[in-house]
């Protein structure tokens, strides 16, 4: 299904220059600049973790936008649309990951309290080179992270200002990279409660206005449209049709532990006041988020029963193209007759969503270059002007190569994010986990659970998406067992078994390491702005005898 | 640079594990306690862990159940009907993503539990923690 070549023009959108929408979309796009202007900032520590200083509510809204993507706003009704009950795989994925990541990290990753993602690879497993595979990785999954948003953004920057696609992902890619260049984390955190309050705003008061102006719904569309589900096409719920048993949980358990090892999500838990913080802020971003992947199948079922009513099949040889999925849930405003001002701001919300995850991903992506590869291992010697500088080129350079990808993607914005997930699910989530849960995890077992995780991945991503053919993929039995975006379930329990493997016929880690990893678990209080780091140092003196 | 006193000073003495062998009597060092996620090694990880397990057994059933079940009798999933979803979606769709959500909440609330039990106090004045703290703010409403 990665296969089918994606046309980049959405047929049955009305792409034309709209001068209120365009108004809309300019005025909200001139608030971030202005919100990341008053917020900016000019030291790191406020560049990569806002100050540790955000709270409960707060960092729930902005770890709901950082984590509503266009894969979530316009990518999940997509792939609902398009590929029927699978779809919903990625709706469990995307949102019950979450869980995960509350009781067995959240906590955890807020006491031991660093700056990044590889950060803590690094220091916990007490290896530049691990730091270096974490930042390779965290800027990888950056990169084709932000591939799938700048195609949504495009897509939907085409409804709103016409033109063609190519100019449409330049202009917005440039807007995103301008105003994180000023802002950083502060003004980032601070803009992203707003972008996720404009995001479900416009997402729900389109859901409900297509639902109540075409009959499907009044009050709770999110229950409503199952009455609708018998109306449409078999594929709609029909399970397994499209996609096997073993590709759907595959897909799902790719993106739970995706979730819980990407960096960009991780680093949400560094910027809260206390460990209670990161646990609630949790709960209230998993709230926020569903709200959204709650309503995402009824726009979904919408869209398609409108599209079939106006424009034509849905499914099959003639149905709706890539493009057009990608856009149903502004489509399906459009094809509701909704007034060209709503459909703009339904519009500008997936532009705010899109907006918001990249921002997310460049920053970890930019920290990553800045502090764990420039300062730590390049110049240690960095100053932060230095740091703040190399942070920014990272975020230039990283966001020309996206807009380069992103004019020839390879595959749907929902789908192309997926390849993010099974990408730290396979790298990254296993070193979190048995990091921060199995003290005697070492080195030489995180290096070689790293090369495999990547290596799996790499080859997945060969074999299925580059080198594949119109045939299908390469290797078809190994497609079967890693698809690329379900690589996941059969690679991250090889990588745990020779990180496990590697580590147990090799050295302890030294007893410094093990009392942070310890402290990560005590259920002290920590000062708000200490690491379990300054703990352990601090308290170096007679080690208590041992019962 | 925080000192960190409040370790063992104010620990509360009415922190009885239920059945727990090796109890320190209440007094533990936490950076002397090994961790591993299958062998807790202090009454806290102990309760603290059986929280865990318990709700990501729930957690694997919701999430995973309907869709295996889907998989296993699909007449059955699909033919029933409630609120006009076919139940396999139903649950899929919306018992799920709702489900993860209600259990993270008991989760959290439950942990804050545990920080009462342990006396455990979250509002840290900014960087200077001294050991005075009283366990004040178990409240979770939020």
């Amino acid at each position: 299904m990665m296969l089918t070549p994606l046309d980049l023009l959405p047929d049955a959108l009305n792409a034309s220059f709209k001068i209120v929408p365009a108004i809309m979309v300019t005025g909200m796009l001139l608030l971030f600049l202005g919100i990341g202007y008053a917020f900016r900032v000019a030291d790191t520590d406020d560049l990569w973790v806002a100050g540790r200083s955000i709270g409960n509510v707060e960092n729930g809204m902005a770890i709901g936008a950082n984590w509503m993507s266009a894969a979530s706003y316009l990518g999940m009704a997509a792939l609902i649309a398009l590929s029927g009950y699978y779809g919903l795989a990625f709706v469990i994925g995307w949102s019950t990951g979450y869980f995960v990541l509350l009781i067995f990290m959240a906590a955890q990753m807020r006491r031991f309290g660093k700056y990044t993602a590889p950060d803590f690879v690094g220091d916990r497993f007490n290896s530049d080179t691990a730091r270096a595979i974490g930042a390779l990785t965290t800027i990888l999954i950056g990169f084709v992270y932000s591939v799938g948003q700048a195609r949504g953004m495009g897509l939907v920057g085409i409804y709103v200002f016409g033109g063609d696609y190519t100019t449409m992902v330049v202009l917005m890619m440039a807007i995103t990279v301008g105003y994180l260049a000023l802002s950083g984390m502060l003004g980032a955190t601070k803009n992203m409660a707003v972008q996720y309050v404009i995001l479900i705003v416009a997402f729900l008061a389109g859901l409900y206005a297509v639902g109540f102006t075409q009959g499907y719904s009044t009050f709770a569309p999110q229950i409503e449209y199952g009455a609708l589900l018998s109306s449409l096409s078999s594929e709609f719920t029909e399970p397994f049709s499209s996609s096997s048993y073993y590709l759907w949980i595959a897909t799902a358990f790719s993106l739970i532990v995706g979730t819980c090892g990407l960096p960009h999500v991780l680093v949400r838990f560094y910027t809260v006041e206390s460990e209670r913080t990161a646990r609630w802020s949790t709960v209230w971003g998993l709230f926020f988020i569903c709200l959204l992947y709650l309503s995402a199948p009824a726009f979904a079922a919408f869209g398609t029963d409108l599209y079939a009513n106006n424009v034509g099949q849905v499914y099959g040889a003639n149905g709706m193209s890539g493009a057009e999925g990608d856009v149903i849930v502004v489509l399906a405003s459009q094809l509701a007759n909704l007034p060209t001002w709503f459909v703009g701001l339904v519009a500008a919300g997936g532009i705010a969503a899109a907006i918001a995850t990249t921002a997310g991903l460049f920053i970890a992506a930019s920290s990553a270059a800045a502090h764990d590869i420039y300062t730590n291992i390049i110049n240690p010697d960095a100053t932060q002007r230095q740091q703040l500088i190399i942070g920014r080129l990272t975020i230039i350079a990283l966001g020309a190569i996206v807009t380069v990808t992103a004019l020839n993607p390879p595959a749907l914005v929902g789908e192309l994010v997926a390849l993010a997930f099974s990408l730290a699910g396979l790298v990254l989530f296993p070193m979190f986990f048995l990091g921060l849960w199995w003290e005697n995890a070492n080195r030489e077992g995180a290096l070689a659970g790293m090369t495999t995780g990547l290596l799996i991945w790499t080859a997945a991503v060969f074999n299925e998406l580059i080198f594949a053919t119109d045939a299908g993929p390469v290797v078809p039995l190994y497609a079967d067992i890693f698809p690329a975006v379900g690589a996941a379930l059969a690679g991250t329990p090889i990588v745990f078994a020779v990180t496990i493997g590697v580590s147990l016929v090799t050295d302890e880690p030294p007893e410094r390491i093990k009392r942070i990893v310890r402290q990560c678990h005590s259920p002290e209080p920590m000062g708000q702005q200490q690491s379990a780091e300054d703990v352990v140092s601090a308290s170096n003196g007679p080690v208590s005898g041992d019962d | 640079m925080a000192d960190n006193t409040s370790r063992s000073s104010e620990r509360r003495t009415d922190i009885e594990t239920d059945g727990g062998v090796e109890t320190d009597g209440g007094t533990v060092d936490y950076l002397d306690a090994r961790v591993n996620i299958f062998k807790p090694s202090t009454p806290f990880m102990r309760d603290h862990l059986k929280i865990v397990w318990t709700m990501f057994a729930a957690w694997v059933l919701i999430v995973f159940g309907p869709v295996t079940a889907t998989y296993l009798a699909p007449d059955l999933m699909t033919s029933i009907t409630v609120l006009g979803f076919p139940l396999h979606y139903l649950l899929t769709a919306t018992g799920a993503p709702l489900g993860a959500l209600v259990l993270s909440f008991i989760y959290a609330r439950k942990r804050d539990q545990l920080d009462e039990k342990y006396g455990i106090d979250h509002s840290t004045p900014k960087t200077t923690s001294d050991s005075g703290a009283v366990a004040s703010d178990g409240g979770s409403e939020q």
